[in-house]
């Protein structure tokens, strides 16, 4: 008994230290970041010019900023509130760094964006700092309606939408081909999943050369069965096709279609990777009780395999829709919203009316943006929902 | 095991398989091969339609010696690790902390504040550019290397939250309780205890992370300008403009571009497959 006091006293002393150091620091620190300027650093640093001297100027504040959150925990965790609601407390220290850094960055420019695209404006302010744009209501949202490119865009991600979640039966195929045990297997199949880890940007590039109709690998291959070698009238040899291989990026009808092929190849790959991982815990017993009452091929993987893998084909089903609906980088090196806009999707299009070249149309981006966001969020409900019922059985 | 494995099949099953197995990776493979061997060609093999017979030299390393000479690749490949290895080390900790505090602790706001860091992490990118933009602009980091760090930690928060939240779950929480029982502090249970057991955690997530940054292209198009601190994915694309239908150096360009994430891939397999599959088994 008597050392538990002991105990607790020690502790209080401590506590009394903690505050006084906690106290003095947080003050200096404070008192740095009001004090600390662009210009200061730059004559403290020696730079020449203030522009550059920002980057150290913005590091040394956040750097402050940090050390000002831990001199106020020192104070907060002597104090006796904290000591009494310790289990109470702790999760929002924890929390605080993170959350912070996400509300300012993820949850609060979501609703800015909503709320610039009620507005006209070009990103500007004016000299003295006052916003130049104007409120306008639901104006942007009837322009979208009537702007055919808004249209090819949303249809386009309807079509992305569909054509992607090719990838989660093929992933499934490949899986299924691949789970096997002879040798080498293992490095077949990370090279089966290769495709994932390159960049979009080069994926993007590679298809765009394998496009090529001059001398892409796909006029390669149709040189195979449409063409043939022939000597003409000087001597040489030379292709004749009979019928002109065509131009994949060039023309309005395939182009998105060319592209959505390109982005399947790393999904694919994806969701193979995710099907390999769910087969691999498929529970033998249950394969075994299936082939004994005489299940095989088709009606075993339907009845037995796939209903075991649904925790598999949710994240596949997950990632496939984000990936879709996310796919700017392709379109972007691929065909850059061209021919004539034919391959826009809502992401180039917010992207390119926002902060293409020579336009600066932020409102009518943003309304852009809402209108992909409001048909994310109608998946994102979706999953957080089944998220939820999983949370609900753990517990 | 689902397939039947192809032992116990009949013997041209198994020997078919076997053919049919390297023969489906040359086809799955096929453009990356095809890629390959024009990053390795003279630029007269491309103009005259050598695509797939031998090249007429081997240009291997001419090729690819010129596209560090010619263009600013190195500078690209040194902006991108700046970029990237900061944002690894700032995110992965604070999801350690924040997943820590939404795993461990029993109360009302945890479920929904993790729902917050999940629904985050889905949104498109669109709904977030404008006002990050604008916010780097008053914060004056817009096109500087720290401002784009900035944006990448915290919104890589999120994936990294919901991936050590998840992990940290699983751990027996009987042990975190007899600490606290003993009078253990909860920054101390967190350093001493939590902190070793998610090491495999760790090193998944930095594997992931530093390969979604390196790959990432629409935020550095939006937050940077200047054409110095660009990172390797945009300065690749910029390449294709300059080095027009020269593809023999694009494709070089393009592969080098690559090199590090497969790298990455390779050496910490394990830990890169399990950080993607991680709840692709559960339940």
């Amino acid at each position: 008994m008597s050392e538990h006091a002991m105990q607790t006293a020690r502790n209080y002393e401590t506590g009394k230290l903690q505050v006084v150091i906690g106290a003095v620091l947080l003050i200096i620190f404070l008192s740095a970041i009001y004090s600390i300027q662009v210009s200061g650093v730059a004559n403290l640093l020696d730079y020449d010019r203030e522009i550059e001297a920002r980057v150290p100027t913005f590091l040394v504040r956040m750097f402050f900023v940090l050390m000002a959150l831990v001199a106020t925990f020192m104070i907060f965790t002597s104090t006796a509130l904290y000591k009494r609601n310790r289990v109470a407390c702790a999760p929002w220290m924890f929390l605080s760094v993170g959350m912070t850094f996400f509300l300012v960055y993820v949850i609060v420019p979501i609703f800015q964006s909503i709320s610039y695209s009620f507005t006209r404006w070009n990103g500007l302010y004016d000299i003295t700092g006052n916003w130049t744009g104007e409120w306008v209501g639901f104006y942007n949202y009837r322009l979208l309606f009537d702007d055919p490119n808004f249209v090819t865009s949303l249809i386009n991600n309807v079509l992305w939408l569909a054509l992607f979640m090719l990838a989660v039966p093929i992933g499934l195929a490949i899986a299924l081909f691949l789970n096997q045990t002879v040798t080498g297997i293992r490095f077949y199949k990370s090279l089966f999943f290769f495709p994932f880890v390159i960049s979009q940007v080069v994926v993007g590039l590679i298809f765009t050369w394998a496009y090529n109709p001059e001398f892409g690998l796909l006029s390669e291959a149709w040189s195979v069965f449409f063409c043939e070698e022939k000597e003409n009238i000087v001597g040489n040899m030379t292709k004749v096709c009979s019928i002109d291989p065509p131009s994949i990026l060039g023309e309005a009808k395939y182009a998105t279609y060319g592209i959505i092929a390109a982005g399947l190849w790393p999904q694919i790959a994806y969701c193979m990777i995710l099907y390999l991982t769910g087969l691999n815990n498929v529970s033998p017993d249950q394969i075994e009780a299936g082939r004994l009452d005489g299940a095989k091929g088709w009606n075993m993987l339907w009845y037995v395999i796939i209903p075991q893998l649904k925790p598999a084909t949710f994240i596949a089903v997950v990632v496939t829709v984000i990936g879709s609906l996310r796919s700017f980088d392709m379109i972007a090196t691929m065909t850059q919203g061209g021919p004539f806009g034919s391959t826009n999707v809502l992401a180039f299009y917010m992207y390119d009316q926002a902060v293409g070249e020579g336009v600066g149309r932020y409102g009518y981006g943003s309304a852009i943006a809402t209108v992909l966001f409001a048909i994310m969020l109608c998946f994102i409900s979706v999953f957080l929902w089944r998220m939820y019922q999983d949370e609900k059985v753990v517990h | 095991m689902f397939p039947t494995p192809v032992e116990k099949l009949s013997p041209s099953i198994n020997i078919g398989y076997r053919f049919l197995l390297p023969l489906t990776l040359f086809i799955w493979l096929l453009p990356l091969l095809a890629i390959f061997m024009t990053s390795i060609r003279p630029v007269i093999d491309i103009n005259t339609g050598n695509v797939f017979g031998i090249p007429s030299q081997f240009n291997l390393i001419e090729n690819y010696t010129t596209v560090f000479a010619k263009t600013d690749a190195w500078l690209y490949m040194t902006n991108t690790l700046i970029i990237t290895i900061p944002t690894v080390i700032i995110s992965v900790a604070l999801a350690c902390i924040t997943g820590y505090a939404l795993a461990v602790y029993k109360f009302r706001w945890a479920l929904p504040l993790f729902f917050v860091f999940v629904a985050g992490n889905f949104v498109p990118f669109q709904i977030l550019m404008l006002p990050v933009i604008d916010m780097s602009n008053r914060l004056e980091i817009l096109n500087t290397v720290p401002g784009l760090v900035m944006f990448h930690a915290a919104f890589q928060t999120g994936f990294c939250t919901l991936f050590m939240r998840n992990f940290m779950k699983a751990l027996p929480f009987e042990l975190i309780e007899s600490a606290r029982i003993e009078g253990v502090d909860e920054f101390r249970i967190f350093w001493y205890l939590v902190l070793p057991l998610v090491k495999p955690a760790i090193a998944a997530l930095s594997v992931l992370i530093f390969t979604f940054i390196w790959n990432d292209f629409f935020w550095a198009t939006v937050l940077l300008q200047d054409d110095a601190k660009l990172p390797i994915t945009v300065g690749v694309r910029s390449l294709n403009g300059e080095f027009v239908s020269q593809w023999h150096l694009i494709s070089a360009a393009s592969l080098l571009a690559a090199v590090p994430p497969v790298i990455m891939f390779f050496l910490a397999q394990k830990h890169f497959i399990a950080g993607l599959t991680l709840g692709a088994t559960k339940g």
